[in-house]
């Protein structure tokens, strides 16, 4: 292992997660450019030696952790580059000082202990910096507080917050920055955020763009107008392209008396009863594209977990070794013995797992949030897909019967569920091509996916255990299903399916952000988030274990 | 008279001893909730060491079955012969029965725990006809990690009720400074460092970890570093290595590793 590392300063990663507290990434600065970080991302001189790196990141790291950045303070400093000087010189010891324990030997002997005594909280050391004392000059390691674009940056992410959106993919602050746009500063490349969904100048660009054109669209339902991602502005900009399977925007067009689709209820958590027939869902048969033909996944990590999952025991007879003694094969062997031949000595019964017995749907959440820029370079609709198709080859091919189905919503009378494999579809080409052809778009619904899940799994399993298993960056939102409504929905959706003895699951991949709403409505023990999908193997097994166990007992109950 | 051996090391953190011991004398059943590697399991043996019990320890795996608990008959020439499972041994020993990751037995298998970890104290053998009340002394310990799943939904409600659950969590600096120097010999200063760095990787929103630096993973560095390991070589082995596979990941602890130890030799 080689100390220097070739890839730059993004090698302190976890060093700056870790004295902030939180997910930090690192980027190179421009050479000779001081230290600086927007709150999500430090940058760092990567032409600085190695020592003064890492003082920059944890000056900068503990400055996030010990709330110096946060916007109420940091609006200050706007435009009076000395006071913010002085600020960083006072509150940089300070922040350090109170994340001493943290910090390592070699780093502490920075700390002007005298200056960070002096103030014990953000506030007050703006207060001491716009003091007239005089405030020794912060080392050069400390860098430079740039406040337009913590600023900015904050703005974007409080802004998507405040309408009611998606988890935002990063750290939500509180307040919301008031930051006209001629305030967009510099613009350096940030290679980690969504150059469309980011405080990037693309994404205010499209942001504009796009809010004025959901005004002209107008006379939607009561919540057409709230977005539902942060990204959505930059998805949805590209003419509603992303949504093939749905119908145009007209939401009335569709009447909720039209034939086809299946209607669901929908739980009203604010009247504490059930709106009968209140989603329709179709199913739509996904377009397929000729060239989107996904190559094999790789499925090997995930046969080890999942073969020993969803199989009946059998009891085996004439086992060398068992629980109980196997009466007739002892007589055997007994008579065997008297009669003067070498007998049989597997005379036991044993409780073999054996007979396959395991139905699996998977759910792909493929609504526009998934459409965003996740871990590793791939967007979180890529990594999701990959995620599905190992799963549903890995269980195809280990005998369990498996569908694969994609869903996204335009209001409550436009769900749509896009079968790329059911029950008894043959899993081949065509399957992987209507895989590879999903595009992201559109907001998601998962309650009135669940129930329409669970309804083809009671219907088309034909198995004892059966599994429900979602694939989704967060908590959906829809036309008239914020994030409260939604969540009670689909918890009471999972409810639903769990008393009919399915288990429930629900999977994130590659997403950065807290998932925890779908922790709270799938509950801890049958939500997972991994960072990539050649994870899967490490999670799957307990999860598919713990669901199946839940559904065992509900089904013994009943 | 065998010399009793020594108490194994534990350091209290919080008032867990005393939990631990009332709970005994009231024959009340025990839960021990924790992270990996932060001390269920010496706890326990120091415990048993405390309160003069053996201590029978099953390690669970997910095709534990009823009868490799409690028992099972072989044959022996013409003859069957019952032998004793480790639950049942305890039972009628009284020792402390302490079952380490019981959610990863199978489920059919911790059923046969109910009626013993209730107020009942019994354990029915079927196979033999018999149930075996339990001996004075007998305690049934159970432990579990909290990460993906809880066991505790898989008891029956009245059981659940009936057990004493004591938490973890890894000790507070000053602690576990204590114990890494004492576990793994080293000067205080290096288990200083040491404990500082698991702090700081414990820090880390768990995205590309599975489980964080815990104390066992700690003392593991510093007894390296007391073989003559340069504590950077120790806690790559040590800590680094089997915290994860991923190479990102990796590049990324071996940096942290970088900052907080000193490179020369122990």
């Amino acid at each position: 292992m080689d100390d220097e590392g070739n890839d730059g300063p993004q090698r302190l990663r976890l060093l700056a997660s870790a004295l902030a507290g939180r997910n930090v990434a690192v980027a190179p600065a421009r050479p000779g450019e001081p230290a600086w970080t927007d709150g999500m991302t430090v940058y760092v001189d990567a032409a600085a030696v190695r020592i003064q790196q890492v003082e920059s990141v944890m000056v900068q790291a503990s400055l996030l952790a010990g709330g110096g950045l946060e916007p109420e303070v940091v609006r200050r400093l706007v435009r009076r580059p000395a006071l913010a000087r002085r600020y960083l010189a006072v509150e940089g010891h300070r922040a350090l000082s109170a994340n001493e324990d943290l910090l390592p030997h070699t780093v502490r002997s920075l700390i002007d202990l005298d200056l960070a005594s002096r103030a014990t909280s953000p506030a007050e050391s703006l207060t001491m910096a716009s003091a007239r004392g005089h405030i020794p000059d912060p080392p050069a390691s400390f860098g430079v507080i740039r406040a337009r674009n913590v600023l900015s940056a904050n703005a974007a992410t409080a802004h998507a917050d405040s309408q009611a959106a998606h988890v935002p993919r990063r750290e939500q602050k509180k307040a919301l920055a008031d930051l006209d746009d001629g305030d967009e500063g510099d613009d350096v490349t940030d290679p980690f955020s969504s150059p469309v969904g980011g405080g990037g100048a693309l994404g205010k660009a499209l942001q504009h763009l796009m809010s004025r054109v959901r005004q002209l669209g107008g006379g939607g339902p009561p919540g057409a107008e709230t977005p539902t991602h942060r990204s959505h502005r930059g998805i949805r900009g590209g003419g509603f392209v992303t949504s093939t399977a749905t119908p145009p925007s007209d939401l009335d067009g569709f009447k909720d008396s039209s034939d086809d689709g299946w209607k669901y209820p929908e739980w009203d958590v604010d009247r504490r009863r059930y709106r009968p027939d209140w989603c329709t869902v179709q199913e739509i048969e996904p377009p397929v594209q000729p060239d989107s033909m996904l190559g094999r996944p790789d499925v090997h990590s995930l046969r080890r977990p999942l073969t020993r999952l969803g199989i009946g025991l059998d009891r085996a007879h004439r086992q060398a070794q068992g629980d109980d003694i196997d009466v007739d094969a002892a007589v055997e062997a007994r008579v065997e013995l008297l009669a003067g031949s070498a007998p049989d000595e597997a005379v036991y019964l044993d409780s073999l797992r054996r007979r396959r017995d395991l139905a699996v749907l998977v759910l792909l959440d493929v609504s526009g949030s998934a459409g965003e820029a996740g871990t590793f370079g791939e967007t979180v609709h890529e990594q999701q897909r990959a995620a599905a198709a190992a799963l549903t080859v890995a269980l195809h091919e280990l005998g369990d019967r498996v569908a694969l189905y994609a869903f996204q919503s335009q209001g409550r009378s436009a769900v749509s569920v896009m079968p790329v494999k059911r029950f008894d579809d043959r899993l081949d080409s065509t399957a992987m091509r209507r895989l590879g052809s999903l595009t992201p778009g559109a907001y998601s619904r998962l309650g009135a996916a669940i129930r329409h899940g669970t309804s083809v799994i009671a219907e088309k399993a034909g198995t004892s255990r059966r599994l429900l298993v979602v694939l989704s960056d967060g908590l959906a939102y829809d036309h008239g299903y914020e994030r409260r409504y939604g969540a009670a929905d689909a918890r009471r959706a999972l409810g639903e399916a769990r008393r009919q003895g399915i288990g429930c699951l629900c999977l994130t991949i590659g997403a950065g952000t807290d998932q925890g709403d779908l922790a709270r409505v799938f509950g801890t023990a049958a939500h997972a988030s991994i960072p990539k999908p050649t994870r899967l193997g490490d999670v799957i097994g307990p999860l598919f274990r713990a669901a199946l166990h839940t559904a065992d007992l509900r089904r013994r109950v009943s | 008279m065998p010399v009793k051996p020594p108490r194994p090391y534990y350091v209290p953190v919080a008032n867990e001893e005393q939990v631990f011991k009332a709970a005994f004398n009231q024959g009340l059943s025990i839960v021990l909730k924790g992270p990996t590697g932060c001390g269920k399991t010496r706890f326990v043996e120091a415990m048993a060491h405390d309160l003069d019990r053996p201590l029978i320890t099953v390690s669970c795996h997910d095709d534990l079955t009823t009868a490799d608990l409690v028992g099972r008959f072989l044959l022996r020439g013409g003859d069957t012969e019952w032998v004793d499972g480790p639950l049942t041994r305890a039972v009628r020993d009284g020792a402390i029965c302490y079952l380490d990751e019981v959610v990863e037995a199978r489920q059919d298998t911790t059923v046969v725990l109910h009626p013993l970890a209730d107020h009942r104290r019994q354990l029915p053998i079927e196979r033999l006809g018999i149930t075996l009340d339990a001996a004075p002394g007998f305690c049934l310990v159970v432990s579990y990690n909290p990460g993906y799943q809880s066991v505790l939904k898989d008891l029956k409600d009245s059981t659940r009720q009936r057990m004493v659950a004591i938490t973890f969590g890894f000790p507070s600096p000053d602690v576990e400074e204590k114990i890494v120097a004492n576990e793994a010999g080293i000067d205080h200063d290096r288990a200083v460092e040491l404990v500082r760095l698991g702090q700081a990787i414990r820090r880390l929103e768990t995205g590309g970890l599975r489980e964080v630096a815990s104390t066992r993973v700690l003392i593991a560095a510093g007894r390296l570093i007391a073989e003559g390991l340069s504590p950077r070589e120790a806690a790559r082995s040590a800590i680094a290595g089997p915290l994860t596979d991923d190479l990102t990941v990796t590049r990324g602890l071996v940096e942290m590793i970088d900052v907080y130890l000193a490179d020369e030799q122990a």
